[in-house]
Order: C-alpha cells, then sequence, then structure tokens
C-alpha cells in the first residue's frame, strides 16, 4: 500500500504528489485515482511515478493513470512528456512489448444470430490465428518487404491486398509512425519477427468476439458514428503487439542504454529507467527501431483482422463486407511519439512515453479519422478475460491536463502463480462456459493465469477515468467468445 | 545447481532466483528456469543439439545474452532446450556452452509461458560464501 499523506488532493479523482517528496524530482507527479483506488496501488507506483518525475527534460508532471500497477522502470499505466531538445528517451517507458495496443471492428451481427456459431467461430480463428509459445505466423515476407513493413506498417498492408482502403485512416497515426529506421534493427529482432506476422502471441494478449451490453450502451448517439447502432451488436476486439521483434528491439537497447547512461553522465534510481538523451546518437537510433516494431504491430494486428474477417465469412457464408467488418479503430499503449501539444502556455513538440497508457486526443484534433473527428478519438480499454472492456473517447480535457492520454486497462493484483493455485485452467474454462462465453486457450495454465479475479476492477478504473473528464464513456462490450494466446 | 520462483516480485512476470557451486552450474541452473518457464522439461527429448559461444564485457551481462539466446532459439528456430552445459571463463566474461533439446511440438510438449524478454529489474550474479546465485525476471 501507497503512503499517501504528503499528497495533495485535487479533486475526488486525482492527487498530485509534490516535487518535495523526493530529492531530485524535476516536475510534480499526478495520480488519477479515487480514494479506493489510490489506497489499492501498490507502493511500487508512487516510487516509479515519482522516479520518472526525475527524468531529465521531463516537463510539467509525471502521470499515473487509475489502472496503475508497478512495472520495469515506469509503472504500467503511465505518461511522460520531455523536451524533444534536451530530454530523454527512455525503453523503460515504453515496455518490451512496442505498441501492443488494441483493435476493434465490428459486425451488423446481433449476439442472437452469432450465438448458435461462436464455438465454430473461436476455433476457426483459433486455426487461423496462431498464438503461444513460438508460434509462427501464414504470411510470409522477404526481407525487404519485411522493410517495407517496418516503414509503411498498415499502408504497406493496404498496397498489398492485406487491408480494406478505408482500414490505414482508423488506426492511430494512419497506420505507420514516420521516422522507422530498419538499419538500426539488429538481425536476431529481424529473424525473431519476420515469421510472426500475424500471431497473438502469449501473457495478457488475447482475441475476443464481444457484444455491446444493453445495460451499458451509455452513450448510442455517440456510438453512432462508430456504427455501434443496436444492442448485442457484435464487434471484434484484438490485444497484441510486436511479438518478439518488439521484444528484441527492446532487449538490444536496454543493453546500448545501459551503457550510454555512463557517457552521457545520466544517473537514475532504477537501472529499469535506463535512457539517453532524445537528440543523440543512441536515442535517435533507438527511437528509428522502437518505430519500427510499432508499425510491426500495426501490421501484425491488421493480418489479424484480415483473418477474423476470412473467419466470420466463412461461418456465415457472406462477404465480410456485405457483414460491415469495417475497423472502428487501432490504437496503442506502450509507445513514445513526437506530438505537439499546448502545455504550461506553450505550444511545442514533445516526445510522449505512454506505457499502458491510451491516446485520448479530444473532438477536433487533426490527426482523428474525418468520421470521428467532431466527437474525438476513440479509446479502446482492454479489461480482463471475464470481465468486459470499454469503448471511451478522447476528450479537450485529456489535451489540456495529460498530453491527450488515459487509462489502458485493469491492471494485475494477482501473481501468476498465484491465480494458478486459485484456479485450475480446466475449471475457469467450464465457469467462463456456464456464463455464455466459449473459450480456447493455447495451454491451461495460461488460461488460469489470466483469471478475472487476477486483475483489478476494470469499471472503476473506467468511471474514475469518465469522471476525471480524461475519456468520456461510450460503450461497454461483453465477451461471449475469447481466445487467449 | 537449482532455482525457485520468487512470485511476489513480479505480478504480470515471473521471477527466479537460482543457485550453484560455480558460474558455469549457475548459467545452467538460469537456462534451465527459463526452460521450466516455457514448458514441462519431462516433455521435452534432447534429439537437437546446439553450440553456443559468447563473449561479452562481464559476467552479468553474458548470463543476459546467454538467456536472450535461448529466447531467440524459441522464435526463430522454435527451438526448446532441455539440457545444458556451460563453461565460463575464469574471468566471467566469455563462455561456451552446448544445448540439446527439440523443435516445438505443439501435439506432444506440455507448453507453458512465452517468454518475452530478460528484464534489468533485480537482475545480476553474486557471490555468496561458497555459492554463486543470480536473480531473474523475465518478462511474460
Amino acid at each position: 500500500m501507497a503512503q499517501t499523506s504528503s499528497f495533495k488532493q485535487l479533486s475526488d479523482y486525482s492527487w498530485e504528489i509534490p516535487r518535495s517528496y523526493k530529492e531530485g524530482m524535476i516536475v510534480p507527479a499526478k495520480i488519477y485515482a479515487t480514494r479506493k483506488l489510490l489506497d489499492g496501488m501498490d507502493a511500487g507506483v508512487i516510487e516509479q511515478v515519482t522516479n520518472v518525475a526525475c527524468l531529465p527534460g521531463i516537463v510539467r508532471q509525471a502521470y499515473a493513470m487509475a489502472d496503475a500497477h508497478w512495472g520495469y522502470g515506469f509503472p504500467i499505466g503511465g505518461v511522460a512528456a520531455f523536451d524533444v531538445e534536451n530530454g530523454v528517451i527512455s525503453p523503460g517507458g515504453i515496455g518490451f512489448d512496442i505498441n501492443c495496443g488494441m483493435r476493434l471492428i465490428r459486425t451488423n451481427l446481433t449476439f442472437p444470430e452469432v450465438k448458435p456459431k461462436v464455438k465454430e467461430l473461436v476455433d476457426l480463428i483459433f486455426k487461423l490465428v496462431p498464438a503461444g509459445v513460438g508460434v509462427k505466423g501464414f504470411l510470409k515476407v522477404s526481407e525487404p518487404q519485411f522493410d517495407e513493413i517496418m516503414k509503411y506498417g498498415v499502408k504497406w498492408c493496404a498496397e498489398n491486398g492485406q487491408a480494406w482502403e478505408d482500414d490505414p485512416s482508423h488506426v492511430e497515426e494512419g497506420g505507420y509512425i514516420k521516422g522507422a529506421d530498419p538499419s538500426k534493427v539488429s538481425r536476431q529482432a529481424r529473424s525473431r519477427g519476420i515469421d510472426q506476422l500475424g500471431t497473438l502471441g502469449s501473457g495478457n494478449h488475447y482475441l475476443e468476439i464481444q457484444v455491446v451490453d444493453p445495460a451499458r450502451h451509455f452513450d448510442p448517439d455517440l456510438a453512432r458514428h462508430f456504427g455501434i447502432v443496436q444492442d448485442d451488436q457484435v464487434l471484434v476486439m484484438v490485444h497484441c503487439g510486436s511479438r518478439g521483434f518488439g521484444h528484441q528491439i527492446g532487449s538490444d537497447y536496454l543493453r546500448v542504454f545501459d551503457g550510454a547512461m555512463k557517457k552521457y553522465g545520466i544517473q537514475v534510481r532504477d537501472r529499469e529507467l535506463a535512457c539517453a538523451p532524445f537528440a543523440s546518437k543512441e536515442g535517435k537510433d533507438y527511437y528509428g527501431a522502437m518505430v519500427c516494431a510499432a508499425n510491426m504491430a500495426f501490421t501484425n494486428r491488421q493480418i489479424i483482422v484480415q483473418r477474423v474477417r476470412e473467419a466470420f465469412s466463412k461461418v456465415f457464408h457472406r462477404d465480410a463486407e456485405a457483414m460491415d467488418m469495417h475497423l472502428i479503430y487501432d490504437v496503442c499503449h506502450n509507445v513514445a511519439k513526437v506530438e505537439r501539444h499546448t502545455y504550461d502556455g506553450t505550444t511545442a513538440d514533445v516526445l510522449v512515453h505512454r506505457k499502458g497508457a491510451t491516446r485520448s486526443f479530444g473532438p477536433g484534433h487533426r490527426d482523428i479519422p474525418a468520421p470521428y473527428r467532431s466527437v474525438g478519438q476513440p479509446v479502446i480499454i482492454g479489461g480482463s478475460m471475464e470481465t468486459g472492456s470499454y469503448l471511451l473517447l478522447g476528450t479537450q480535457k485529456a489535451m489540456e491536463e495529460t498530453f491527450g492520454s488515459t487509462a489502458h486497462g485493469s491492471g494485475r493484483t494477482m501473481s501468476r502463480t498465484a491465480a494458478k493455485r486459485e484456479v485450475r485452467g480446466a475449471e475457469l474454462q467450464r465457469k467462463m462456459m456456464d456464463r455464455g462465453i466459449y473459450v480456447k486457450a493455447a495451454t491451461m495454465d495460461g488460461l488460469a493465469e489470466e483469471a478475472g479475479m487476477a486483475y483489478k476492477d476494470i469499471s472503476e478504473v473506467v468511471e474514475t477515468m469518465d469522471r476525471a473528464g480524461i475519456s468520456k464513456k461510450v460503450v461497454a462490450l461483453r465477451p461471449v467468445g475469447n481466445i487467449k494466446g | 545447481m537449482t532455482f525457485r520462483y520468487l512470485p511476489d516480485v513480479a505480478l504480470a512476470d515471473i521471477a527466479f532466483e537460482a543457485e550453484a557451486a560455480s558460474l558455469g552450474e549457475l548459467f545452467e541452473a538460469c537456462a534451465r528456469a527459463i526452460t521450466d518457464i516455457m514448458v514441462d522439461p519431462t516433455t521435452l527429448r534432447p534429439t537437437v543439439g546446439r553450440d553456443i559461444a559468447l563473449a561479452s564485457d562481464d559476467s552479468d551481462r553474458l548470463l543476459y545474452d546467454f538467456l536472450t539466446e535461448l529466447i531467440i532459439a524459441k522464435d526463430v528456430d522454435s527451438l526448446l532446450f532441455r539440457d545444458y552445459g556451460v563453461q565460463v571463463s575464469s574471468d566471467g566474461r566469455s563462455l561456451r556452452a552446448t544445448a540439446r533439446g527439440e523443435p516445438i511440438d505443439r501435439e506432444r510438449h506440455s507448453l507453458r509461458n512465452d517468454v518475452k524478454a530478460v528484464t534489468m529489474h533485480m537482475f545480476g550474479i553474486r557471490h555468496e560464501g561458497s555459492a554463486w546465485k543470480a536473480t531473474v525476471v523475465l518478462d511474460i
């Protein structure tokens, strides 16, 4: 539990940790949480968010969102923006799974139509989207093609028959982040990544068939902007990232940065906070490689969605277009990007690190796809397998307070070992079936480790971010079919 | 030569501590721990061998690189290893190892967690009395 007596309560949903809390803090830290969430946060979050507040070139505040929990270096649920000239870049502020993110597609089907086919659908998708230890994908690309994927992500997919015309514009950054430099990617990372396109991976990654929860269809008018037009409408959510490719880039540069710290005379409180000036050779090299992984992750989720469209088409004997299987949106929640923000009376480019945090741009922002621009950017928040997920919207207040950022999910409260002690995979699978959720998992151990009881209550996280005004609830989605990596 | 899990260190991931009488055996214990995290080792057969030679700045980085090699072999060549023999040089900066295992067989192998990366959190080798110990936290 965190010691919070010196925190300043800003509202019912936010707290400030002053610079006096720890020697070396350049800016204050801010936590979005109810009293209950704050009291339940592990002490590591406070330690880590205040460590982040000490990093060179950080501007305004270091943030922990309502889902924050201990991570490596930065807390998961952490956001920090750095001056592009004098600030640093830190792999610990991004995570090993670069551009782990969420993708949501809609259908025009309703649950009564899909219910008799859920098992068939899940079983087929499980075959088409490989999941688990060391799996390889079905899409084979050459080395030069892989270079193009690193540079152009979903734009490459659109030009090579792996995306619909409007897919790229419905992905954060238009489907690829600019600034990729494949020459900064190691041979090992290339080898780990080239065969993994279209694979789900393992850990907390999943693919879910979900339905609009009639009891929590908060704003039907807003939902209509995303083609969500009725209760019980069926959607598909994908949670995964850049697979071994991003993990290897993370590992490679963690080593590079461990050495660069001495070179630049930077001292940090935690080895996992290793960083280098963004403007340095090491900083630029990592950014160029990290963007390659981010674009590979966009591509990975795109290839998965193509297979999902294929599966629905096969099971329902209809074209995916006829089932309106358009992409609602795709958001990163482990990334650093140069973005233009207004803060402390100035407008400037800053390097925003979001680790287990989602971009939440408000209405009118030019980076939001035209059909959604008047209402705000879709924010996709993934819950545990059992509790469901949410679609929210970005807000103007997020632009003003958090560099356009919000939470990303629910966060674990129980170790993998403890979860396995509590429940066996087969038993959990049966219980979920009783509750109307058909699950297919790569391993039964993996399933038990991801049991809902091992996670925070996502509803409280979402409610906090909504009431704080950092994102706005649109609709809750409950799972009916789940594929677990 | 043993390893034990540290379940309270990283909620979302897996940590372990290994202990051995020599540096080489310590590296072997860490490798066996990684295997145990990815697969039930009793379901693996030692049908394929791989030689690994590495050099690094110090023994900590050597261990980091060695364990990363095993993760790379899982993703690139779909290989999981069961038996290890590791010889570390007296200065702790280079090693020669053999690893024996087999390609992943989803029908026969009882697979567990996919390891993403070795983290630097609490990472390191220490010499306590006559024992070598290492703490390793893996991102899952």
